[in-house]
C-alpha cells in the first residue's frame, strides 16, 4: 500500500523528522540519510500557480514554477532546508533566486552535477563535491558518522538492486501492476523513508511466468510519467509501459549493480558514473541513442512515447535526434507535451488513439 | 550570450552594397572607429571562406577560453555572433523555421535554432561559414550551448571539447578551480591531435598576456561612458564588443581597442556625446533585441535618454583581474568560471548596484528574453530589489534576442512610453 505523499510527510514531521525539500533530480540522498534527514522531492506539487508568477516568466517550465509555488506556500513541513541540485539553467537560477533574492526561513543548499563527457578529472571532482557537501551538512547537523553513512549506502544499494529487478520484471511482463500502479511505486521513492520504501518494493511480487497482460508495449522517455488520468487511459487501451527512461525514474538508478560500499564516497562516485545517459548531464547524443534503442529492443517495445515537459530545453534538444533514430529502427513515436496539469485533453486522447490505430491490427494481434 | 558585432558586420555589408542610412538628429556624430571595426569583422568573415585546408576551424561559444585554441592556431567562428547577425538582418524567423521544420522545438534558444537552421540549409548572410573541424564550448554562459553543440557534433560527426564550468552558487571553491584547470590541461593532447600543431607554453603565455591587456583596455573603454555626456551608447558598445569576443588574444583586437579608446577619450575631452542631448542615463539588462536595435536606440535617443551601461558588455572586463600569466591554468579557471551568467544572483545584484551608482544611472530597462533562461530567470526579483533599494524606475520588456516573431510592437511601445513618463516624473520630483 503506497502512502499518500503529503499525509506521510505530515506524519513524519509530527514525529520530529528532519525533512529537506529537494528539487529535481540527481543528488546523493545517502548523505542526507546519514544525517537522519529525509529528502522530500519536489517535482510536480498539485495546485494553481499564483505566487510564483510574480517571480517567473511565462516561458519557464512548469516544474520550476510549481516547485517555487510550493516553496512559497509550504506550511512548515520542510524544516531542514531546500536542496537545489544543478540540473538545468532554470533550476540553477531558481536556486539562487530562492537563496539570494526571495529568502526562505530554512537553509538553501546547492549541489553541482558535472556536465558533458566525463573523464578522470570529472571523477576526482565529483568526489570533491561529495566531500564538500558532507562538510556543509556536518556544519549544521554535527560531524558525520561514517558507519551510518556506510549503512545508508548499503540501504541505497539494496533499493537500487530491487529497483533493477523490478525494472527487469516489468520489461518481461512479470509484474501484475498496471502503469498507474507501477509509476506510483517508482515515485514513492521521492518521499518515503528508505527502510519503508525498501519494504514496499519487497512487497511487490515478481511472477515466475510472463502475464501477457499488455496488448501493446510502450517505452516511455522524458522527465516524469504522464499524469494518472493519462496512464489509466493507456491502461484501458491495453497499452503497457514496459520500460521507462524517465529522469524521475530509471535515469537515477545505476545501469549495473555495484559492490558493497567500503568507502562511501568512492561508492557514491561510482554510482553517479554508472547512471544511464540523461539529457541533463549533457553527454554524447550517440550514447543516448544507443541506450534508448537497446532499452526498446530489450523490452520488446513496439512504440515509444516521449512525455516532454513544456519549455524543458535539455529534453527538447535531444528529442529530435532521438525520435529520428528510433523511427529509423521502425518504431512508431508519439510525443506529448505536458504542462503538468491534471486531466486528459481530448487532443491527447485522439493522438494516443491515432498511434494505436496506426500501429494496426498486426501489433494488436 | 555575447552576440556581438552583428550590427557592425551588417553595416559592413551594407557599406559595400548601398549608402549608409542617415543618422537621426537625436544622435551625435558616429564614431570614426566604426569604419575600422567593419573592416576587421568583414575581413574576419571573408577570410574564413578560404581557411579550410590552410587552418583548422573551431566553432566556439562566447564564454569559452579561446586563448587555448589560439595557441594551436585555430581559426575561430562564433555561432552566437552569426546568429545575432541573422537576427539583426531580421532573418531570424526564417532560419528558426528551417530548424523547427526539421524537428527542433520553437521553445529552444533562438541563437541555437538559427545556427541549426544554418547547419541544415547552409544559408548565411555572411556568405558561407567554414565547416568546423572542432567544436569548443563552455557552459559558463548556459547549459544550452552544451545541448546545442553536442547536436552539431552528432550531426557533423566532429569532435566536441566541453569545458565544464561549475556554477558559482556562493563562491568558487578550490575544487572548482582544480577541476577546471585540469580540464584545460587535459585538452592539450586533443587540441594537438586535431590541429596538428604542438603546444608551446611561451606562445600561450604571450597570447594570454595580450588577451589580458585587451580585456583591460575594453574595461577602460566602458568606463569612458561614465562621462556626461557618454561618448557612445550601449548599442554601439554591443557592436564594438565583437573583437574582444571573437578575436580575443589576437593582435588585431588588441590594436583596435587602443584606437577606439583614443577616440572615446578625445570625445570625452571635447564633450561630444553619443546622443545630442543626454538628459537621462539608463542601464540595459540582458542581450540586445537584435532585430530592433535601431528602433530602440532611436526611441530612447529621441527622448534624450542614453544607455550608458549594460550588464553583459562588462563581462569581459569584470573577471580579467583574475588572469595571471604565470599561473595560467588556475587563473583561467577563475577568470572564466566566475563570469556574470555563471554566477549567482546576489553577485549580479551587487554588480548592477555598482554600475547604477558608478554610471549615475536614472532608470533600468530589462529585456526578458524568451531564449535565455540563465539571463532571464531572476530578473523580476532583481528589478524589485534594485528598484526598492535605489529608488530606480525600471521596466521589463518581453521579447527575444533574434526571433522577431516574438516581438509585440504595440505592447512594448506602450510599456516603454509609460516607463519614460515615470522616469521624467521622478526627475521632476
Ligand atoms: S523539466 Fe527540464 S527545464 Fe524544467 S526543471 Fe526539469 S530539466 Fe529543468
Ligand atoms: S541560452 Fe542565453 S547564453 Fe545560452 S546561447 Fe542562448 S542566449 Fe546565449
Amino acid at each position: 500500500m503506497i502512502p499518500n505523499r503529503s499525509e506521510y510527510l505530515k506524519q513524519q514531521a509530527l514525529q520530529g523528522q528532519k525533512i529537506m525539500g529537494v528539487l529535481p533530480a540527481l543528488y546523493p540522498k545517502e548523505l542526507l540519510w546519514a544525517f537522519d534527514i529525509l529528502p522530500a522531492e519536489i517535482w510536480d506539487p498539485p495546485g494553481d500557480i499564483v505566487k510564483a508568477n510574480r517571480h517567473l516568466q511565462t516561458t519557464i517550465c512548469p516544474i520550476v514554477k510549481q516547485s517555487l509555488e510550493f516553496i512559497l506556500t509550504e506550511p512548515g513541513i520542510v524544516n531542514a532546508g531546500y536542496l537545489f541540485p544543478h540540473t538545468c539553467d532554470s533550476l540553477q537560477n531558481l536556486g539562487s533566486q530562492v537563496k539570494d533574492m526571495i529568502g526562505v526561513p530554512v537553509p538553501v543548499y546547492t549541489f553541482y552535477n558535472p556536465k558533458g563527457n566525463f573523464n578522470k578529472a570529472t571523477r576526482a571532482y565529483y568526489g570533491d563535491i561529495l566531500n564538500e557537501f558532507l562538510q556543509v551538512l556536518a556544519d549544521v547537523h554535527g560531524p558525520p558518522d561514517i558507519e551510518k553513512l556506510r549503512a545508508a549506502c548499503e540501504l541505497g544499494l539494496k533499493i537500487d538492486g530491487r529497483r533493477i529487478e523490478l525494472q527487469q520484471a516489468r520489461m518481461t511482463d512479470r509484474l501484475s501492476l498496471n502503469s498507474q500502479q507501477y509509476f506510483q511505486l517508482i515515485r514513492a521513492a521521492e518521499f518515503m523513508q528508505p527502510v519503508d520504501y525498501l519494504y514496499l518494493l519487497n512487497q511487490v511480487e515478481i511472477q515466475d511466468e510472463p502475464l501477457k497482460s499488455h496488448a501493446i508495449r510502450f517505452l516511455i522517455s522524458g522527465i516524469l510519467p504522464p499524469n494518472d488520468m493519462t496512464l489509466s487511459f493507456l491502461d484501458d487501451l491495453g497499452i503497457g509501459i514496459v520500460a521507462e527512461d524517465l529522469l524521475a525514474g530509471s535515469r537515477r538508478i545505476p545501469i549495473a549493480t555495484l559492490d558493497p560500499p567500503a568507502d562511501p564516497i568512492e561508492y557514491l562516485t561510482d554510482r553517479f558514473f554508472l547512471l544511464p545517459p540523461c539529457s541533463t548531464k549533457a553527454g554524447s547524443l550517440d550514447h543516448r541513442q544507443q541506450y534508448l534503442k537497446k532499452l526498446a529492443s530489450d523490452s520488446k517495445a513496439q512504440a515509444v512515447l516521449f512525455n516532454i515537459v513544456k519549455f524543458c530545453e535539455p529534453e527538447l534538444f535531444d528529442h529530435r535526434s532521438l525520435v529520428k533514430s528510433l523511427k529509423n529502427e521502425g518504431l512508431p513515436v508519439l510525443s506529448l507535451e505536458t504542462e503538468l496539469l491534471p486531466g486528459l485533453s481530448g487532443q491527447t486522447q485522439t493522438r494516443i488513439e491515432a498511434i494505436v490505430e496506426m500501429m494496426g491490427d498486426e501489433v494488436l494481434a | 550570450m555575447r552576440d556581438v558585432g552583428a550590427p557592425a558586420l551588417m553595416s559592413f555589408r551594407d557599406l559595400t552594397r548601398r549608402k549608409s542610412r542617415p543618422v537621426p538628429e537625436a544622435f551625435g556624430p558616429p564614431l570614426r572607429s566604426n569604419k575600422r571595426l567593419k573592416e576587421i569583422l568583414g575581413r574576419h568573415y571573408f577570410l574564413s571562406r578560404y581557411v579550410p585546408g590552410a587552418k583548422k576551424v573551431a566553432w566556439v561559444t562566447s564564454g569559452a577560453p579561446v586563448e587555448l585554441l589560439r595557441a594551436f592556431d585555430f581559426y575561430t567562428i562564433y555561432p552566437e555572433n552569426h546568429s545575432a547577425l541573422v537576427g539583426a538582418k531580421k532573418n531570424g524567423a526564417e532560419y528558426c523555421s528551417i530548424a523547427e521544420s526539421d524537428g527542433f522545438s520553437q521553445d529552444l534558444c533562438s541563437y541555437a535554432r538559427i545556427d541549426l537552421g544554418h547547419m541544415l540549409s547552409g544559408k548565411s548572410p555572411a556568405g558561407k561559414l567554414p565547416r568546423p573541424d572542432l567544436l569548443f564550448c563552455s557552459n559558463n554562459i548556459c547549459q544550452t550551448v552544451i545541448y546545442w553543440y553536442k547536436t552539431i557534433a552528432h550531426e557533423l560527426n566532429i569532435p566536441l571539447i566541453h569545458f565544464d564550468a561549475p556554477f558559482v552558487s556562493t563562491k568558487q571553491s578550490e575544487a572548482d578551480v582544480r577541476y577546471m584547470a585540469q580540464q584545460l590541461l587535459d585538452m592539450i593532447p586533443i587540441l594537438e591531435q586535431v590541429s596538428g600543431n604542438v603546444f608551446y607554453l611561451n606562445d600561450f603565455e604571450t597570447i594570454l598576456s595580450r588577451s589580458q591587456e585587451t580585456s583591460q583596455t575594453w574595461g577602460t573603454i566602458l568606463q569612458t561612458m561614465r562621462a556626461k555626456p557618454a561618448p557612445m551608447t550601449i548599442f554601439d558598445a554591443f557592436g564594438h564588443l565583437a573583437p574582444i569576443v571573437s578575436l580575443r588574444g589576437l593582435p588585431v583586437a588588441h590594436d583596435y581597442y587602443n584606437i577606439l579608446l583614443e577616440e572615446l577619450e578625445e570625445r570625452v575631452a571635447l564633450g561630444i556625446g553619443a546622443i545630442t542631448e543626454e538628459r537621462y542615463r539608463l542601464i540595459w539588462d540582458n542581450i540586445a533585441v537584435w532585430y530592433k536595435v535601431r528602433f530602440l536606440a532611436t526611441f530612447f535617443a529621441e527622448r534624450k535618454m542614453n544607455f550608458v551601461t549594460a550588464t553583459y558588455t562588462n563581462a569581459w572586463a569584470e573577471t580579467t583581474c583574475h588572469l595571471d600569466v604565470k599561473d595560467p591554468w588556475s587563473s583561467m579557471a577563475k577568470t572564466y568560471g566566475q563570469i556574470i551568467l555563471n554566477n549567482n544572483l546576489k553577485h549580479r545584484m551587487g554588480l548592477m548596484r555598482d554600475m547604477i551608482k558608478n554610471f549615475e544611472v536614472d532608470g533600468m530597462v530589462m529585456h526578458s528574453t524568451r531564449s535565455c533562461k540563465p539571463y532571464s530567470v531572476g530578473q523580476f526579483d532583481l528589478r524589485r530589489a534594485l528598484g526598492a533599494e535605489l529608488n530606480l524606475p525600471a521596466v521589463i520588456i518581453d521579447a527575444d534576442i533574434a526571433d522577431e516573431r516574438v516581438w509585440s510592437e504595440q505592447q512594448i511601445q506602450t510599456r516603454l512610453e509609460a516607463f519614460c513618463e515615470t522616469l521624467e516624473d521622478a526627475a521632476h520630483v
